[in-house]
């Protein structure tokens, strides 16, 4: 201590006594501590700082921008659909999000449960999962409700205002919206819960229609609101998706689907129907119908039928099995997704090829005995008439649907030439590979389609064995879709030219530039114009012979309509040892001399037990015809009557109240109607049906002569079999009605096999019941 | 020992007490004030967000901080003008009532818990921790012990046992309530003390290592020592709980960069940075003003830091001398310790930030600790008076 005591610099405090002044150590230690204190760490905090905000800056800054900035999504609206008239198929809806923000619920100390409970009441959403999201306080974001109308949101805003809440938020969204529910709902598709395409033209244009969202980036606090004094804010617009023009027109799909509907009621179809109908000038879709179809507007929904036996079912997951099996049948689009045996309606493009390479004209003759021997065959190929057709010519062959002709005219093609036809048609694609199976697609611009399946081409040229190229000669063992028959039938009665389907028409952005534009393609021509004629005038005698014709069921009285029946067994179901099932079908067109529309019709699987002969004549020919009769008028197609068929029309009630008893009795017989003529006053004073309503030739209508029609209820009765005539008849004796598209041709043999409502219904007095006719004679009743 | 002896130098002690003394130590002044005006404005930049979300006026904070600057500043002029033989006398007294504070915040509803530790007493209109008295009184009271035992310092029943007693109760019932960073504190004020005091240096290196087995052991076994350390070494293993805060620190401190965004631009101090006005106020200062501005202000407590050494050293009475140092090393270790915590560079622990970090009753001791040393400093002879 001495030591270090004399070491002090005597300069400084000269008068003071050593204790009294710090000593030298002391000054030492303290020069330690002025370095370490003063110096060291101050330098040691610069090189972390240094480290820390210059070194990691860039990834500090990034990690707290990421958290200090949101973006909010501006949706984008999705383009609406619109049909070929610019009717809307799909559009958007304004609807809202409802979600809470626990956090804040937490924060303001608002009542969770009053929330929950009035939440619960409003939305319908169970009251126990609200509560237990209003627990979840670290989450600013927890929603009750996606999709929620306006007047529902509505409710909750004035819940929201009149207690003050903060943590109940109200957020727009859109909804897609199919104003014409089920119509067309294959061809349209569907989008989810987030608007984005999930099924259909939704799905596969979803790129155009979905615009894409705007965004805002700003910065807020921890608790999402904005920044106070800072501005940060970026703007991204939104661009609206594009809207898409179809070729498919409403209202023939309307008639499609009503019609084919009403065929799979009448004659109890199990397995689903599918119906075209195609613009056969340029491959246009105008409908395309695929049933048991769906709501647009509510697509997880199955049939009642289907939901039956899932309630039924009390294994949960067997439940959500049958669910999504039910879901994925009824979204299936089966008019290009399934692939089936065409049967009699491929003998068109038989004739095709075969009068395309001369091999055939209209004089030449086949003689079918009922049955023909064919290479490679052991047992003979039999004719759906087991007696035969006797000598037929060409048009004969075609208009008997005789399949011993058909196999003559295959053979005449030859199996190779037959196929280089069935490649042009788009039937296959003809490989290198002559081992493997064929397959062909139409391209269309739609999603799901299938691909044919063919022999190879080894098996399918095999010269010891022609038993391939016979079958297939009138439809059979192969399969095809039903897009590939229509598009391959039109190329045969359009003047030959094979076009590509398409069924978007445009694609136009918000300036009104489209983006997508498709026209009609040709593909190739496939036969002459010439050839193309021919089998129009044919196909027009399957329809319109009333004697000869297969396809007479069909026919549209004042239309020239051409047309082909097909009925073929499901072999899989016959390989299984079960009952019988077929497809029945049947392809027409009109006007027969200049094809403004062909339209397909196919029923899978009617049931057995209606009492309606199962065949494509006896059934999808009259589905066609009801829908031509509908259609041909819409597309502004001139009828003209003979004088039979005028006479035999449905007739229009005029309007006869007001007119002495006498008068309207004559006002009525003019037209071929009848009166039964209640009370007795001089003047009628009300007529049921009224005016304006069409009914049978030779319907009674009901006048009121100073009475008051009774009011009451009559049971309808079950017509199918009877004449048209007799069902008249029974009709008028209740009161009741019936009407038909169907071509009337022959009253006394024309026998009705379907009725639109169904027997037992209470009708009131008056009401008219659209009915199909078929004609029954026995010679029609085969399976071609 | 006897309680007289501590008593002793009362007005006794030399030109301390003459009549005549210097004017204060001018750039010591300057610096502090300096400091106290960018803390001030630092505490209005970084506290009105959050003013505003607790439903404040935004200058809620800051009027308060700047008042209680004002109050400060006149407080540090007044104890420059007190002698520091005065200080001397009143040193066991000081000592004694921190001691009583330090088991007053024991006493319901005027010691106030928080956040379950039971640090702060309640005035009525304000709140103050006895911690900050504390610390003073640990300075105070040990220069006056090292003055009285002179040479005995080297010895280990006056150089240490004295010491570790008192240092043992003060700590001891800030572990209580508990307090650690003012234990560490009061711990790092007390080593320093009894080294600049003149205790042998194997009696320091023994004591040092075993307070570093100490905290060793506390950081492999003490669970809430431990996590700490855990969050320490990987903050961002645990971004929305322990590693929290630091690592919006971190996030405030590297967004700031060379330039930084600006004063009053940090966007950190909405609500995403806990305490941003208080303990990590610093965090707001390097996110606003930059590399630049941060080193500008590490300079300036640097200086003042030297400053305050300078002026211990440059005393010529020895109680002087060690007061200054205490003090100055106080500020030291607080500053250091701060901005260690916020910069990640040690585990996290609740230290606020001289000058900087809103609290008025810490400004005002702050404020009255320089008053101390500028009180030191005008008993040292001028050139003209030499």
């Amino acid at each position: 201590m001495a030591n270090e005591t004399s070491g002090r610099r005597d300069n400084r405090v000269p008068f003071r006594a050593s204790t009294k002044t710090p000593n030298i150590m002391m000054l030492r230690r303290t020069r330690f501590l002025l370095i370490v204190c003063g110096i060291l760490a101050f330098a040691v905090l610069g090189i972390k700082l240094f480290n820390v905000m210059i070194v990691h800056h860039e990834e500090y800054e990034k990690m707290a921008i990421d958290q200090q900035v949101r973006e909010t999504e501006i949706t984008a609206s999705r383009g609406a659909i619109y049909d070929t008239n610019g009717k809307i198929l799909a559009m958007n809806a304004s609807v809202d999000t409802i979600f809470i923000s626990p956090a804040e619920i937490a924060n303001n100390k608002e009542d969770p449960q009053l929330i929950a409970r009035e939440l619960s009441e409003i939305l319908d959403v169970d009251y126990n999962k609200i509560l237990a999201m209003t627990k979840n306080t670290d989450r600013w974001y927890e929603v009750v409700k996606r999709k929620v109308e306006p007047d529902v949101s509505e409710k909750v805003r004035a819940f929201k205002k009149d207690n003050n809440l903060t943590g109940v938020k109200i957020e727009p969204d859109t909804k897609r919206y199919y104003p014409y529910g089920n119509l067309a709902a294959h061809v349209i598709g569907f989008v989810g819960q987030d608007n984005k395409g999930l099924y259909g033209l939704e799905q596969r244009y979803d790129s155009y229609l979905t615009g894409s969202a705007g965004r805002i980036i700003r910065a807020t606090d921890n608790r999402g609101t904005d920044m106070l004094f800072v501005n940060y804010e970026d703007y991204y617009d939104e661009t609206k998706g594009n809207d898409m023009n179809l070729t498919i027109d409403a209202t023939i799909q309307y008639y499609l689907e009503k019609h084919l509907q009403q065929a799979v009621e009448d004659y109890d179809v199990q397995n689903g129907a599918a119906a075209i109908a195609m613009d056969p000038n340029s491959g246009a879709i105008l409908g395309m119908v695929s049933l048991g179809n769906f709501d647009l507007n509510n697509y997880q929904k199955v049939s009642d039928k289907d939901q039956e036996a899932i309630d039924a079912e009390t294994d949960p997951d067997k439940k959500a099995e049958m669910l999504t099996a039910a879901q994925t049948k009824q979204w299936r689009n089966k008019a290009l997704s399934d692939t089936y045996e065409p049967g009699s309606t491929f003998k068109i493009i038989t004739l095709a090829m075969a009068l395309e390479e001369g091999v055939v004209n209209e004089n030449s003759s086949f003689y079918c005995g009922g049955s023909t021997n064919v290479l490679g065959r052991t047992d003979p190929l039999k004719c759906w008439k087991t007696t035969g057709h006797g000598s037929q010519n060409l048009t004969q062959a075609i208009q008997h649907s005789c399949n011993v002709a058909l196999v003559q005219i295959g053979q005449l093609v030859g199996a190779r030439t037959f196929y280089k036809y069935a490649e042009a048609f788009g039937f296959l694609n003809l490989t290198n590979n002559v081992d493997s199976n064929l397959t062909a697609k139409t391209g269309i611009d739609m999603s799901g389609e299938s691909g044919s399946i063919w022999w190879s081409q080894n098996t399918f040229y095999d010269p010891e064995n022609l038993s391939q190229l016979a079958a297939a000669s009138f439809g059979q063992t192969f399969t095809i879709t039903p897009l590939q028959l229509i598009t391959a039938v039109s190329a045969c009665v359009n003047g030959g030219y094979l076009m590509k389907p398409y069924v978007v028409k445009s694609v136009v952005n918000s300036d009104g530039e489209a983006v997508v534009s498709n026209s009609p393609t040709v593909v190739r021509q496939v036969v002459s114009e010439q050839t193309s004629a021919t089998v129009r005038q044919i196909l027009e005698q399957v329809v319109g012979d009333p004697v000869d014709g297969t396809g007479k069921n069909a026919y549209v009285a004042g239309y020239r309509i051409g047309g082909k029946t097909g009925t073929s067994e499901k072999v899989a179901q016959d390989a299984a040892g079960g009952a019988k099932e077929y497809i029945v079908s049947f392809i027409g067109f009109a006007p027969a001399d200049d094809p403004q529309i062909v339209i397909l019709v196919l029923l899978d699987t009617p049931s057995n037990s209606t009492g309606i002969y199962i065949s494509g004549g006896q059934m999808a020919a009259p589905t066609v015809g009801k829908m031509m009769a509908d259609i041909l008028p819409y597309l502004g197609v001139e009828p003209s009557y003979s004088e039979t068929e005028k006479t035999h029309m449905d007739k229009t009630v005029p309007n006869v109240t007001g007119l002495s008893v006498e008068q309207a009795k004559a006002a009525l017989a003019e037209l071929g109607l009848q009166a039964r003529v209640y009370g007795d006053g001089d003047k009628i004073t009300a007529q049921l049906p009224g005016s304006g309503a069409v009914v049978a030739n030779g319907s009674t209508i009901l006048l009121y002569a100073g009475k008051e029609p009774s009011g009451d209820k009559e049971t309808m009765p079950y017509l199918t079999n009877l004449s048209y005539e007799t069902a008249r008849d029974r009709m008028a004796a209740l009161g009741l009605y019936i009407k038909t598209n169907s071509s009337i041709t022959d009253t006394a043999s024309q026998k009705i096999s379907g009725q639109a409502v169904a027997a037992g219904t209470e009708l009131d007095h008056g009401t008219v019941v659209e009915v199909t006719l078929v004609t029954t004679d026995s010679g029609m009743l085969g399976r071609y | 020992m006897n309680i007289s002896d501590l008593r002793l130098p009362a007005r006794r002690s030399g030109a301390a007490a003459g009549p005549q003394r210097g004017s204060f130590d001018l750039p010591f002044f300057v610096l502090t004030l300096l400091l106290l005006t960018i803390g001030v404005i630092m505490v209005l930049s970084s506290s009105f967000a959050r003013a505003y979300a607790q439903g404040k006026s935004p200058t809620y904070y800051f009027v308060r901080q700047a008042a209680f600057a004002v109050a400060g500043v006149v407080v540090m002029i007044f104890l420059s003008k007190v002698r520091m033989a005065t200080y001397r006398r009143l040193s066991l007294l000081v000592l004694g009532v921190s001691i009583f504070l330090l088991a007053v915040v024991w006493i319901p509803h005027i010691g106030t818990r928080v956040n379950g530790a039971r640090r702060w007493l309640s005035l009525g209109f304000t709140t103050f921790q006895p911690s900050e008295i504390a610390k003073i009184a640990v300075v105070l009271f040990f220069s006056s012990m090292i003055c009285t035992y002179k040479e005995q310092m080297q010895t280990f029943r006056y150089g240490v046992v004295p010491f570790m007693v008192v240092t043992v109760i003060i700590v001891g019932l800030l572990m209580l309530e508990p307090h650690l960073s003012a234990s560490i504190i009061i711990m790092a004020l007390a080593i320093v003390m009894m080294f600049v005091g003149g205790i042998k240096l194997s009696y320091l290196l023994v004591g040092m290592g075993s307070a570093g087995a100490l905290l060793l052991f506390a950081s492999k076994f003490v669970p809430y020592v431990h996590k700490r350390i855990v969050s320490w070494r990987d903050p961002f293993a645990d971004t929305s709980a322990a590693g929290y805060q630091i690592v919006q620190s971190l996030y405030s401190i590297g967004s700031g960069g060379f330039l930084g965004l600006g004063l009053g631009q940090s966007r950190q101090k909405y609500l995403y940075l806990p305490e941003e006005h208080n303990d990590y106020i610093f965090s707001i200062v390097c996110e606003e003003l930059g590399y630049v501005g941060a080193i500008a202000i590490l300079i300036l407590f640097a200086l003042l830091i030297c400053r305050g050494y300078w002026i211990a050293a440059h005393s010529p009475d020895r109680y002087s001398f060690l007061v200054g140092v205490g003090i100055t090393t106080l500020l030291s270790i607080q500053v250091f310790l701060n901005i260690a915590v916020v910069t990640n560079l040690i585990p996290c622990t609740g230290i606020s930030l001289p000058f900087f970090s809103y609290g008025g009753t810490a400004l005002l001791m702050q404020l009255g600790e320089m008053g101390i040393i500028l009180s030191i400093s005008r008993d040292i002879p001028t050139k003209k008076a030499r």
